[in-house]
């Protein structure tokens, strides 16, 4: 067998992709099942899927794909109804083939059996196939859109006038292969080959042997003599891998009077790439060729690490910069300080760009959603719509990665708590049909997430009877809460509001761990409720991780970083504002009672003057995280700085209140404090 | 990488000293030798972790070499230096008295650290290099920077 290890990588990468086009197309198609263009995108997923699983040796998927396909073909035909029966089926073949590949990627033997599958597209096929075929090889009117370039010798006229003789039409067939095709000679070849099959090769730009040598761009033209329609030779050329796009459009002879032959039709060029595969999707290539007019934008894939690494690399230059920055200051060097200024701006903007080119929009990961709330609320005979919006808003990649599994259990716990069933709608005078909406967009600095339904909302009530039943709070407490308050409840660990444990949710490991995913990625997620009219969770998340603003302090000699997202204020208070409440050091700010945190004991830093208490006035930062407040007293407040966080590494990863460290100006390491973990 | 022309029975050393004792770590494992600079202290660690330092642009944590053997400790002078030596894909910096050379011994030289049980705890030595009248004590690396055995916060 051949090494196809080095392929794999992006073998596995464009099946993933495709199996996604899969999904949200046969999504479309169930709701609009005449859409020709929707199934002709489907139909190019699976055949791209079964050539390169084919090629890799993969035959289960390959054999699957293929008895896709033939539906598929039957469906796109007309001569088979998508029904749902038909639907369905197809969205198991793409769960199978989403196993089968996975399999693949894990390395394991898989032991999923596709066969009975491949049976039941077997029957479809044959079972409803017998719809009466179309009425066809109607003669069709002109439409001549792309006029044939190629100029003709008369021999090749000749033979062409003789071709139509014997009811035989001539095509010119422009063929343009993907960007970055390989082996194009191999592929011309191929097309040539296919054309001789249907027809009869008379002529191509360049020549044949220049197609050998590899002598042209990425497209060419052939001529050919078939019996054919162009459809058919379109499909036939389309079904060679690489092939970007043909245009099928009958010769024109010199002196055809329009109209009064019936040629075919032009076929409106046919992309054999889907439209929606996105910006950073195709693999890197190094030729540039005038062909690519057609694409909307170039890009190219390249490896997270290696961003990771640009990234590292622009932080340094930062640090680097600042300590510029500092020496001109001090040594007042005005051409320095000037010279730093300009170089500023251009650091400035390397770094956006940088984090731009990080950012993938958060559709990557809505596009799964779709599909997973049409089955689930199947599953649970709930009619929903799911309404999307912003999915362009872009996130750092690494929050992207992460984000997945917490919308996913918001979204299972609207559809399986929130909505309730259309009788129940009905009753209640709403629209049978519920309605979830995830909604992104930017704010500040921060991207907003959220997932909103229409369904019955949070009893605040009936949250406080659990949580007190759960021995989670006490009845006391229960009481004193506000609705707001009570509601949030269902962030604390061991709380799960199902009656009944059902499949979906309410396993009782929810909300908890959501909270904890996001506030792990910096963010925070809150909820509104209103009995009856609905939930909305609100997940607020930073655009990146890597570079923050944070606030220095000073403590004793030492310098920390308060990340200033969790910042409220800073204020200056003397020692006598500190009361003391069960022992505990507490100050009155605006009303409330907010505990006070000595940075110099927590840390243990020795001789600090807040211990020595010598100080008149000291500086106080309010924190927050989530609701809860707290003031840390500090010597000295320097200013605010952005800083690019840097690990601790893996020997000190064990200290909770340090989140990690960053290089000052100056060269020195300053520790980032974890505001979560310093005031609990 | 070692270079072909030495034997494989040799292993080079680099020697250095703690106190009047000298003490050596392969010199596959050092990544470099620095002056001393200015380490952050990191708090609710134990007290043989001295901070962090700044090597280009990377945070590395940097050991009190004599804390950690439980050596009389001295105070820092011209010599004192860090080195920086890799273990299992982690750099950390140990603080040394002074670096004296690099050498290359015999590994026929080398004992197995009971021969001297001397002030250090014998896991944390890997051998004892003879060379004239010289001892080299070899320093168990793994062991001393704790590898796989997160810092306990104390």
């Amino acid at each position: 067998m051949m090494d196809t290890n080095q392929y794999m990588g992006m073998f596995l990468e464009e099946s993933r992709e495709h199996l996604q086009t899969l999904n949200s197309c046969v999504l479309d198609l169930e709701n609009d099942p005449e859409n020709l263009s929707v199934l002709s995108e489907i139909f190019r997923s699976a055949h791209t899927i079964k050539g390169m699983s084919a090629t890799m040796g993969f035959t289960t998927i390959a054999e699957l794909t293929h008895e896709m396909e033939n539906i598929l073909d039957l469906l796109r035909k007309g001569q088979l109804k998508a029904s749902h029966d038909i639907i369905d089926t197809i969205f198991r073949c793409v769960d199978t083939l989403e196993q089968l590949v996975e399999s693949v990627a894990s390395n394991n033997e898989s032991s999923i059996d596709s066969k009975p599958l491949i049976t039941k597209l077997k029957a479809l096929a044959k079972g409803e196939s017998i719809l009466p075929t179309p009425a066809k090889t109607e003669a069709v009117s002109i439409a001549l859109g792309a006029a044939s370039t190629i100029e003709l010798s008369d021999t090749e006229i000749a033979i062409i006038k003789k071709a139509r003789d014997q009811g035989m039409q001539a095509y010119e067939v422009q063929v343009s292969l993907r960007e970055g095709c390989l082996l194009k000679s191999a592929r011309s070849y191929m097309v040539m080959n296919a054309l001789d099959e249907i027809g009869e090769v008379i002529k191509s730009i360049p020549v044949v042997e220049e197609l050998e040598k590899e002598n042209f761009s990425l497209s060419f033209q052939v001529i050919v003599v078939s019996g054919s329609e162009a459809e058919k030779i379109q499909h036939t050329v389309l079904s060679i891998s690489e092939i970007d796009q043909a245009i099928v459009i009958p010769c024109v002879l010199p002196n055809d009077a329009t109209g009064e032959i019936a040629a075919p039709k032009a076929i409106e060029p046919m992309k054999k790439d889907d439209e929606a595969e996105k910006a950073g999707n195709v693999p890197v290539h190094t030729q540039t060729t005038v062909e690519k007019k057609n694409k909307s934008g170039q890009s190219v894939r390249v490896d997270i690490d290696k961003l990771d690494t640009l990234l590292n690399l622009v932080g340094e230059l930062v640090i680097n910069k600042t300590r510029l920055e500092q020496i001109g200051l001090t040594h007042k060097l005005t051409d320095l300080v000037e010279t730093i200024e300009q170089m500023d701006r251009v650091t400035t903007d390397l770094q956006a760009v940088v984090m731009k080119v990080r950012m993938v929009p958060v559709g990557q990961v809505f596009n799964r959603f779709p599909r997973m709330v049409r089955d689930l609320s199947r599953d649970l005979n709930k009619e929903i719509n799911l309404i999307i919006q912003g999915e362009e808003t872009e996130l750092d990649r690494t929050v992207i990665d992460e984000i997945g599994d917490p919308l996913v259990h918001l979204l299972r716990n609207s559809i399986d708590h929130g909505i309730e069933h259309p009788n129940e709608r009905e009753e209640k005078g709403k629209n049978p049909i519920g309605e979830i909406r995830l909604i992104a967009r930017h704010e500040g600095n921060n991207v907003i997430i959220m997932v909103e339904d229409d369904g019955k909302g949070i009893n605040a009530d009936i949250i406080k009877r659990k949580a007190v039943e759960k021995g989670l709070i006490l009845q006391g407490e229960a009481d004193a809460m506000d609705a707001n308050e009570a509601v949030r409840l269902v962030f604390l660990p061991g709380f799960s509001t199902a009656a009944v444990v059902t499949d979906v949710s309410g396993r009782g490991v929810g909300m908890d761990a959501v909270k904890n995913k996001i506030e792990s990625l910096g963010g925070m997620v809150d909820v509104e409720t209103k009995v009856n009219e609905g939930s909305k969770f609100k997940i607020r998340l930073p655009l990146t991780l890597a570079i923050i603003q944070a606030l220095l302090v000073k403590v004793s000699e030492e310098i920390y970083a308060i990340p200033l997202g969790s910042i409220d204020s800073t204020i200056n208070i003397v020692p006598s504002d500190i009361k003391t409440v069960q022992n505990k050091e507490v100050i009155l700010l605006r009303g409330q009672i907010i505990p006070i945190v000595r940075l110099a004991d927590v840390l243990n830093i020795p001789d600090s003057e807040t211990q020595q208490h010598t100080e008149d006035e000291l500086f106080v930062v309010i924190v927050h995280i989530g609701e809860q407040r707290a003031g840390i007293i500090v010597d000295n407040l320097i200013g605010q700085q952005e800083i690019v966080i840097k690990s601790l590494g893996k020997l000190l990863a064990g200290i909770k209140i340090i989140a990690g460290a960053t290089i000052l100006g100056n060269g020195q390491v300053a520790l980032i404090l974890d505001i979560g973990s310093l005031i609990q | 990488m070692l270079e072909k022309s030495y034997a494989s029975s040799e292993v080079q050393l680099v020697v250095f000293k703690l106190g009047k004792e000298e003490y050596s770590v392969s010199i596959l494992q050092v990544q470099e030798i620095k002056r001393i600079t200015d380490i952050t202290r990191v708090p609710h660690t134990p007290d043989y972790i001295k901070g962090v330092i700044n090597l280009r642009g990377s945070v590395l944590p940097v050991i009190d070499l004599k804390k950690r053997l439980n050596l009389p400790q001295q105070v820092l002078t011209e010599d004192t230096r860090i080195i920086i030596v890799k273990v299992d894909e982690l750099s950390v910096g140990m603080i040394v008295d002074a670096v004296s050379e690099v050498m290359t011994i015999d590994q026929e030289n080398i004992d197995s650290p009971d021969v001297v049980a001397g002030s250090v705890a014998a896991s944390y030595l890997s051998g004892v290099g003879k060379l004239d009248n010289r001892l080299l004590i070899l320093l168990n690396l793994e062991e001393i920077i704790g590898v796989g055995q997160e810092v306990k916060v104390v």
